[in-house]
């Protein structure tokens, strides 16, 4: 007859447990019944004659090494470790009737004979009892009489975390090697020798063929090439030019609609990132450009900084015309260029007469910087001092800091300063209800996900029929903490310790995001304003590269401090992965 | 087979306060593991822990492989025992150990007097 225990066919009967069940009567283990312990944290059943008995092997009095098993017989307690040596067995061995011991750390019973877990129904369900008891007395919060070992109320504190799962690299099995072999082109990594001993240079980094005075596109393109948000983007198949360019054809018919910008970006993703690195021809792209802002078609050379905003307003357009999303470019949910470089600028116009401040948000995609082209003298049209007695920041500060050098933070910090609108500028006051003198002051509301700083380079003047190029020398940090620019520092300064009028929104925006920024693309511009050449200084794994149309080369930082920064590119330092190493090299 | 004698075993704790004092024997360690339920308490940590990462369904997964191999009659629990501990021992994961080895040690320290 086959007996089940859980639904499983037992094994064969130990012949010594019958045999003693049949010696010592219908309550063989009765005297265990009493030693059963129940103990917390986990409820998992012991065999112990007083709660705090150390139990000890008899022989060798060895407590803590092996398992320990009494025997049911005359309660004498052995150890038992299969791989070195036994007491229990010799006892069990020695002494005939007394093969059968007890786990006195789990209560599960043992032949030490045979070496193997015995089953007595009785026992079990003596022990089972025993613990459902433990379980109900213990738990006040839960209902669970669990038949099993664990218990649900009396848990010390680094059981009821929540379960954390150590981390383990996956490693792909033998069908998954298969099929990523049958299926993808090598990539770049330290098993492929052969590509890795041709080239040194990280991923993603191609020459762009120049088309005709088309360096102002190329520098921009591997600007965005590599600006972290935009590139997990267009890699990560966010926009598809497949399936984009499908689904334009079929709901317009006309043949403008099947322009993308966002498309033939998809295209140079994947031709950039592909692995070859034979200069590419961006000549799609620039086609398509040429449509959307005919404007600026021709083979002259153009403004990278126009380009680069005509580009994403191209994007923006093309991109997702769907209705449930916002269109407004401030949220950032209109398009991809948004999402990654729209922040929000913030405008204060203070009535000098009566305080009345007027406040205005607009959303921006970069922030154009005015380069002081002489001590003393501003950009702006009158030069700012804040009037503000509470403002204890630099109203006295020479324009020029840091012993005569221009700095982006200097940039910044006169940008964010509150400037005295002209007599010729006065601002109409709702309060006052004429136009007043009016002092006016910039912040910024919401980071972006990427800053970029445009620097004022190419003056324009329409009264002198004339254009002129600064050439001066601005130094620009790797590494940028925009804090001191946002609106809640601003105006803080300016209001000292004072109660200020706020609207309620004011709870930073860019709470949720550091303000901490990192470099990683400076468009420079070198040569005169009719005759000039743009070039790209790409940071990846914190190396520097020059991409100079088709040529790219590795080149020292300070190359890179010393250069005229015409665009300056930083993302959001926690979006920047800043390797330590180059991938894939030796 | 015979089997050489068994180690000696450890020596009786001195009752020189200072020796105690400095060099806790295992024994004594244990003992005072178990008398403050400590034990417990680190058998169920480990219990977690080994469930978290795994090892516990590795364990199980080579018992299983013995147990297929040899047929079910023919496998004791010592049997058991005896194939995965080497493995078992092998593969707990470093974290684990110094987690453990961290409660021991700051147990210790709060039990000195």
């Amino acid at each position: 007859m086959s007996s089940k225990i859980n639904g499983h066919v037992s094994p064969q009967p130990c012949p010594h447990l019958l045999d003693f069940r049949s010696r010592n009567g219908p309550k063989p283990f009765r005297a265990l019944h009493d030693c059963i312990r129940v103990k917390p944290p986990g409820g998992c059943a012991a065999i112990r004659r007083e709660p705090s008995e150390v139990p000890r092997c008899g022989t060798c009095e060895e407590s803590s090494r092996s398992r320990l098993y009494a025997c049911v017989a005359c309660a004498a307690v052995f150890c038992h470790a299969p791989l070195l040596h036994s007491h229990a067995s010799d006892h069990a061995l020695s002494i005939p009737g007394h093969e059968i011991a007890v786990d006195v750390d789990r209560a599960e019973l043992f032949c030490c004979a045979r070496g193997d877990q015995v089953y007595d129904r009785d026992f079990d369900a003596a022990v089972v009892l025993a613990q459902t008891v433990n379980a109900t007395a213990t738990t006040s919060t839960s209902g669970s009489t669990a038949m099993q070992c664990s218990v649900a109320g009396s848990q010390p504190e680094n059981l009821r975390k929540r379960r954390r799962v150590d981390y383990r690299p996956w490693e792909p099995d033998s069908g998954e090697h298969i099929s990523r072999g049958n299926q993808s082109i090598p990539l770049l990594d330290a098993t492929n020798a052969s590509l890795v001993s041709s080239t040194q240079q990280p991923w993603g980094l191609r020459g762009l063929n120049n088309l005709g005075n088309t360096c102002f596109m190329n520098s921009i393109l591997q600007a965005l090439l590599h600006t972290p948000p935009l590139r997990n983007y267009f890699l990560g198949d966010r926009h598809n030019r497949y399936y984009c360019q499908q689904k334009n054809g079929a709901i317009n018919g006309t043949k403008n609609s099947r322009l993308c910008l966002a498309c033939d970006m998809d295209a140079i993703f994947s031709a950039v990132f592909s692995g070859d690195r034979t200069p590419y021809s961006p000549a799609k792209f620039l086609y398509s450009w040429w449509q959307h802002a005919a404007i600026l078609a021709s083979y002259e050379q153009q403004d990278a900084h126009e380009f680069f905003i005509s580009m994403l307003e191209g994007i923006h357009e093309k991109v997702e015309k769907d209705k449930r999303k916002s269109q407004s470019p401030g949220g950032g949910d209109c398009c991809i260029a948004h999402r990654v470089f729209s922040g929000i600028l913030r405008s204060d116009v203070m009535c000098m007469v009566c305080g009345f401040t007027s406040t205005t948000y607009d959303p921006c995609v970069d922030i154009s910087l005015d380069l002081e082209p002489n001590q003393g003298g501003s950009g702006k049209s009158s030069s700012a001092k804040s009037l503000n007695s509470c403002n204890v920041e630099a109203d006295c500060m020479h324009p020029n800091q840091n012993g005569g050098i221009s700095t982006l933070n200097g940039c910044l910090e006169r940008f964010t300063r509150a400037e005295k609108l002209g007599s010729d500028q006065k601002f109409f006051c709702q309060k006052c209800q004429v136009r007043q003198e009016s002092l006016k002051q910039m912040s910024i509301r919401k980071l972006p996900l990427v800053s970029c700083f445009h620097v004022k380079r190419f003056e324009h003047s329409s009264i002198r029929k004339m254009s002129r190029k600064v050439d001066r020398f601005l130094q620009f940090p790797f590494s940028l903490d925009m804090a001191p620019y946002l609106s809640s520092s601003i105006l803080r300064s300016r209001f000292g310790n004072r109660i200020f009028p706020f609207d309620g929104d004011e709870q930073d925006a860019s709470n949720d995001l550091s303000t901490e920024f990192e470099l990683f693309a400076v468009v420079t511009h070198s040569g005169r304003l009719d005759a000039g050449h743009y070039v790209t200084y790409l940071r990846l794994s914190n190396q520097w590269y020059k991409c100079d149309d088709a040529w790219i080369t590795q080149v020292n930082e300070s190359i890179v401090r010393a250069a005229q920064g015409y665009m300056m590119f930083y993302v959001q330092k926690v979006l920047y992965y800043k390797e330590s190493e180059n991938q894939g090299t030796s | 087979m015979s089997r050489p004698p068994p180690p000696p075993p450890p020596p009786p704790p001195t009752t020189n306060k200072d020796q105690q004092r400095q060099n806790p024997s295992l024994q004594e360690i244990n003992i005072k593991l178990i008398q403050s339920g400590e034990k417990e308490r680190l058998k169920e940590l480990l219990r977690e822990r080994l469930l978290e990462c795994g090892w516990i369904d590795e364990m199980k997964a080579l018992c299983r492989a013995f147990t297929r191999k040899k047929g079910r009659n023919n496998v004791t629990v010592d049997d058991l025992v005896h194939v995965i501990s080497p493995k078992g021992r092998a593969s707990i994961p470093d974290s684990v150990k110094a987690k453990l080895l961290q409660r021991i040690r700051a147990f210790l320290a709060s039990t000195a007097d």
